[in-house]
């Protein structure tokens, strides 16, 4: 039986290897592959075409026929396995197919995403208590719980509608009104998706190139993951505060044990940036607390509680800012995204592929949820003057940084900010099309930005400089990887048929059309474009310096490809690409629900004060949300026939 | 008898010093007096538990009223100093026998400091609070006198103990002239007749006023008499150190509460716009600000430790004046407060004491660098700490700092929140300091590296304190409601 994979360090130096293509030196065309990749293709889309659920096997076996022999088995059959789970998650999500299913939640999926916050953190206590020797043993704890993790969370892919799911709600401190309360809906869904399908991703490549404490490197990644799932999924704020603050200390320490030269001042420069915002953002969800608990009667810090609360415009606009100004921290936008660079030139590539793909995402999401959700119309008031800094300060001066930086990964950290840009965008646009572009475009910068950085780690690893002027012609001698960088670049372009296109053109489309941007909207949404532009500018301009004219430097003669443990963490963010690219439907017709249901709260409550846009008096409550979900204290029924209707 | 019961505490603690005094002298192994005295500590607070438990209301306790008040307050706080007593006790244990300075004085001193810190806590007269402040400081001020052989230790006594005298007579000319104003010394009635705003208006009476918070915040290190702090924490041993922290901090601020919220607490007479509030909430701003930004500059853990409890003592204050608007919440939030920084505190101070040895001291920063790799359970245990002082959930200094703060929220005062707020997180940069130094950071080569020392005492007080961190961080609820009802004992 050698059917196991080779966790630790003596993989990479067991599996260099030796491709023909690169030791040839000029690029040769593999005929025979290429005939049985085309035959295999071939049978597999006759075959589907009769038999749906068969395409999975044969696409496994298919690809293990058509991979060269050069590779070593067990990454051929990764990839294999790879090839189907993704062939089996386009056929099950496939929408006519999901509409026609009857999978639904059942009772015992109640305690879901307790177990999925829980898990982790349990596995992380199990690292703490583990032998400091035992490195296999904590990687394959870590690997393992990570994976587990997954498959649990693909149990989360049940038609999300407008409403809530897995909802659990517990009482922790009756006093304060504080409550354990999770729940799921579209928007939560796909970044919690993200979450666990990146972790495992960023785990399995940094084993490769992390040997150094291994202990405490296993016990950061598991809590972070709990802490990633929790911010996603809490519903009660100060429960979320909680993750939110928890999820800094091991981002931190990964950044400052593990990262570059200037890793201390960059670990610093993080964690006070995100502190600072976020300690603002504590007093404001206790002013609300306090409000609502003094207009109630009862406290509570119960998300759909909170926005019930009315309040005027000379309070609202200090909540709101404290909020926002915690999340475009986090996002992070131009004033105040100085830190995103630093952290990310100083991170191991785990590090940065976890904070680019997942912690950026949760100061969107938290702009999403909790500033447009509590309170709609500052979020307003403020939408045009923001949507004009995403699209000058991110987008435009962010895709000009990039531009300018000598240093792939600087280059790529910048590329997120413009990219985030327009996720706040298609936020502070406010239409349909924009929400759920700027959802979706989350998950894709996840994706694409992740794959970057994992590649950018791949060729940090062997040369050690990640300077563009010390590479060239790296295509004759790395052809899998080129063709792999270049695949992730055209996605973060948004070329179409790769994921980014699709969210990008969203959210333009959905900011032309746009009434919340005053009488600019136009104008931000070509600002938005011409940003598309200048993206293929500095991406293009960076893989022409890397990949093509002639070796100029001797060291690059002699760089090896991708070793197996490369390519099986970087296959799954490819096809990913791909999927998202093609069937973008997929993951748009979950994401619908949850977004309408968030912009028709947000037009009700500006629909009811036009003019001023706000409501002058004493501050009141107003009547639940019809499609929040049930927790403890409140009238039940009303998140139940929420559920039922969908 | 059951007047016998009431005071059980203060006999119990009283009676085992004079007890372990005698032990001492007999005794041929020094070393058994430090685990004698935790047990003290225990007993006494095992004694104020049962008290709680069986209801103040049906003991004889009117009887020493005003001498000393025994009602729920008291026995929090006897608690309170208790466990930090056998927490210090636990970490002399240790230090002590390490640094060759293992004689018996030192426990009795703690016992007696402690005992008159209880009996701080609970006077209801500004006498018997004169004489517990004295019985507390005499003791505070030996316990820093303690490394003889050390210059610095002499040096930061003395200042204490010149400082410390000059704050006392200070404090006891303030208690005269009210006593002249109001005919009494009795908190209560003194309360009662700056209630009737005859005495407001009257010079002798708010000098008085003025004096005795100064006095006050004298010992509880407010910033602008905060001069004593760094030098002495600095120069006393590190248990002695922990001690002064935490018990000497926690009984002052139970004074402060008894005497401002109980004499000067009347909202009518003593009004935002005048008396004691507007002072103190620009002295809680100064304390935190200035103590905060002194601390990230210090070289020495030890000395930052000190600007850090100073700092504390700011958030703190900022409790103590909120609780003019609403008595209840903010004390509570004041008490819970104490108890979630006595554990981290003594916490902190024991990791630091744990990581050094005899010649080869934790000190600086440069000290710990590199100790996340070769002692990675202690670096672990002061990491939490650290996280508790610098209130990251969801540990213990979390729900302090929450409840203060919300209790501030509630009650309107939006710019001091904000300002305290702000703080925090110029605090969590000096606490993070010493992660970096400890997990990120290499020994120089060639400097001398500390060597943990080998001591159950000291591990023991480590795992207690971690155990209380987490779970005050994890279910607060029991203490909280503990605090409230001590709390409530301000209703009026």
């Amino acid at each position: 039986m050698r059917l196991r994979f080779k966790w630790g360090s003596q993989m990479q130096h067991n599996e260099i290897v030796t491709d023909k293509c690169s030791a040839a030196g000029p690029l040769q065309i593999d005929y025979a592959m290429l005939a049985r990749l085309i035959v295999g293709l071939l049978a597999i889309a006759a075959i589907g075409y009769v038999w749906h659920d068969g395409v999975p096997v044969l696409l496994t076996a298919s690809v293990v026929y058509a991979m060269p022999k050069s590779r070593p088995w067990c990454v051929r059959l990764g990839l294999a396995l790879i090839a189907a789970l993704v062939a089996l998650f386009v056929l099950r999500m496939w929408p006519s197919v999901m509409a026609a299913s009857n999978v639904s939640e059942s009772a015992s999926d109640s305690c879901l995403l307790s177990c999925l916050i829980a898990i982790p953190l349990i596995a992380a206590a199990v690292i703490l208590v583990v032998p400091r020797s035992a490195e296999k043993a904590m990687r394959v704890v870590t690997m393992v719980t990570m994976l587990a993790l997954f498959g649990l969370s693909a149990r989360l892919l049940v038609p999300m509608g407008r409403g809530f799911h897995f909802n659990q709600d517990i009482v922790w401190l009756a006093r304060f009104g504080i409550h354990y309360h999770v729940a799921l809906d579209g928007i939560s869904l796909w970044l919690v998706l993200l979450t666990t399908f990146t972790l495992p991703i960023a785990a399995y490549a940094s084993f490769g190139s992390i040997h150094t404490r291994i202990k405490e490197w296993c016990f950061s990644l598991l809590l972070l993951e709990a802490a990633l799932i929790g911010a996603f999924v809490a519903i009660d704020l100060f429960l979320f505060y909680v993750f939110w603050e928890l999820m800094l200390i091991p981002m931190y320490i990964m950044i400052g044990v593990w990262g570059g030269s200037d890793r201390i001042r960059a670990a610093i420069k993080f964690f006070l940036y995100t502190m600072f915002g976020s300690v603002l953002m504590l007093a404001a969800i206790l002013y609300l607390a306090y409000m609502y608990s003094k207009l109630n009667g009862t406290p509570s810090f119960d998300y759909f509680e909170l926005q019930r609360v009315m309040l005027p415009r000379n309070v609202q606009i200090w909540l709101w800012g404290a909020f926002t100004l915690s999340f475009i921290i986090k996002v992070p936008m131009f004033p105040v995204h100085t830190w995103l660079p630093d952290a990310h030139t100083e991170a191991p590539t785990a590090g940065s592929v976890i904070l680019a793909a997942v912690m950026l995402k949760l100061g969107t999401y938290g702009y999403l949820r909790f500033s447009m959700g509590l309170f709609p119309e500052a979020s307003a008031e403020f939408a045009a003057v923001l949507a004009g800094m995403a699209v000058v300060g991110g987008i435009l001066y962010g895709a000009l940084c990039a531009w300018r930086q000598g240093d792939v990964k600087r280059l790529v950290a910048y590329s997120s900010v413009a990219h985030l840009g327009y996720v706040m965008l298609g936020l502070f646009a406010a239409t349909p099309a924009s929400l759920e572009g700027a959802v979706l475009q989350m998950v894709n910068h996840g994706i694409s930005t992740g794959a970057l950085f994992l590649l950018v780690g791949v060729i940090y690893d062997r040369r050690h400089t990640r300077q563009l002027s010390e590479f060239g012609g790296l295509a004759k001698v790395m052809p899998v990887y080129a063709t792999l960088f270049i695949i992730a670049t055209v996605a973060s372009i948004g070329l179409p048929g790769t994921n980014g296109f699709i969210g990008e053109f969203m959210v333009i489309t959905g900011t032309y059309v746009s009434h919340k941007l005053g009488y600019f909207n136009g104008i931000q949404a070509a600002g938005a474009a011409v940003g598309v532009i200048l993206g293929a500018l500095y991406m293009l301009t960076a893989v022409q310096k890397m990949f093509f004219g002639p070796i100029t430097h001797a060291e690059n003669k002699s760089l090896q490809d991708l070793n197996g443990r490369e390519l099986l963490s970087l296959a799954p963010l490819v096809a990913m690409i791909f999927v998202m690219g093609v069937a973008p439907g997929i993951f748009i017709d979950q994401i619908r629900g949850a977004t309408s249901r968030t912009l028709d709260v947000y037009q009700s409550r500006l629909a009811a004060h036009p003019g001023p846009r706000y409501f002058e008096g004493v501050p009141h409550l107003i009547a639940r949300q019809a499609d929040a979900p049930i927790a403890i204290g409140t009238p039940s029924g009303d998140g139940a026939t929420a559920e039922k209707r969908d | 008898m059951l007047l016998m019961f009431a005071l059980s505490p203060f006999l119990v603690l009283g009676g085992g010093a004079l007890l372990l005094m005698l032990a001492e002298v007999f005794s041929r192994r020094p070393s058994g007096l430090a685990i004698g005295t935790t047990i003290v500590f225990i007993t006494s607070g095992a004694f104020s538990v049962a008290l709680w438990l069986y209801g103040i209301e049906f003991l004889p306790v009117g009887i020493l009223s005003p001498w000393i008040l025994v009602d729920k307050f008291t026995l929090f706080f006897n608690v309170l100093l208790c466990l930090g007593g056998a927490l210090a006790s636990l970490l002399a244990g240790g230090y002590l026998v390490e640094y060759k300075l293992n004689r018996g004085e030192f426990y009795s001193i703690l016992l007696f400091a402690t005992f008159g810190g209880m009996m701080l806590a609970s006077a209801g007269d500004f006498l018997t609070l004169f004489l517990g402040l004295e019985t507390m400081s005499l003791g505070a001020y030996a316990l820093t006198a303690f490394r003889r052989a050390s210059p610095r230790s002499a040096e930061g006594a003395l200042k204490y103990f010149l400082l410390g005298s000059f704050a006392a007579a200070i404090m006891l000319y303030g208690i005269a002239l009210v006593y002249g104003a109001t005919g009494s010394t009795d908190l209560a009635r003194v309360g009662a007749a700056f209630s009737h705003g005859v005495v407001t208006s009257h010079p002798m009476a708010l000098i008085g006023l003025v004096l005795i918070v100064i006095g006050l915040l004298f010992k509880v290190s407010a910033v602008p008499f905060h001069m004593w702090t760094p030098d002495a924490y600095e120069g006393a041993p590190t248990p002695a150190t922990a001690y002064m922290a935490v018990v000497v901090k926690s009984a002052a601020f139970a004074m402060m509460l008894r005497v401002l919220l109980t004499s000067f607490g009347d909202a009518e007479s003593m009004s935002w716009s005048a008396g004691w509030p507007p002072a103190l909430a620009a002295i809680a701003v100064l304390t935190m600000t200035v103590a905060n930004l002194i601390a990230g500059r210090q070289d020495s853990v030890k000395r930052m430790l000190a600007y850090s409890s100073i700092a504390h003592a700011g958030y703190l204050l900022v409790g103590v004046v909120v609780a003019l608007r609403s008595k209840e919440q903010a004390a509570a939030g004041v008490i819970f407060y104490l108890a979630t920084y006595t554990v981290s505190t003594i916490g902190a101070f024991g990791a630091l004491i744990l990581l050094g040895s005899y010649g080869k001291e934790a000190v600086s920063y440069d000290d710990l660098a590199g100790v996340g790799k070769r002692h990675p359970a202690i670096a672990m245990a002061f990491s939490l700490f650290l996280f508790s002082l610098a209130g990251v959930p969801p540990t213990a200094g979390f729900f302090g700092k929450w409840f203060i703060f919300r209790a501030a929220m509630d009650s309107g005062f939006y710019w001091l929140t904000i300002l305290a707020f702000i703080n925090s997180v110029i605090g969590a940069y000096y606490y993070l300091r010493v992660l970096v130094f400890m997990y990120m950071r290499e020994p120089q080569p060639g400097a001398a590296i500390a060597v943990p020392m080998q001591s159950r005492h000291v591990k023991a007080a480590l795992l207690l304190s971690a155990v209380f961190v987490l779970a005050l961080g994890l279910a607060p609820t029991c203490t909280l409601d503990a605090a409230i009802a001590a709390a409530t004992t301000f209703r009026m």
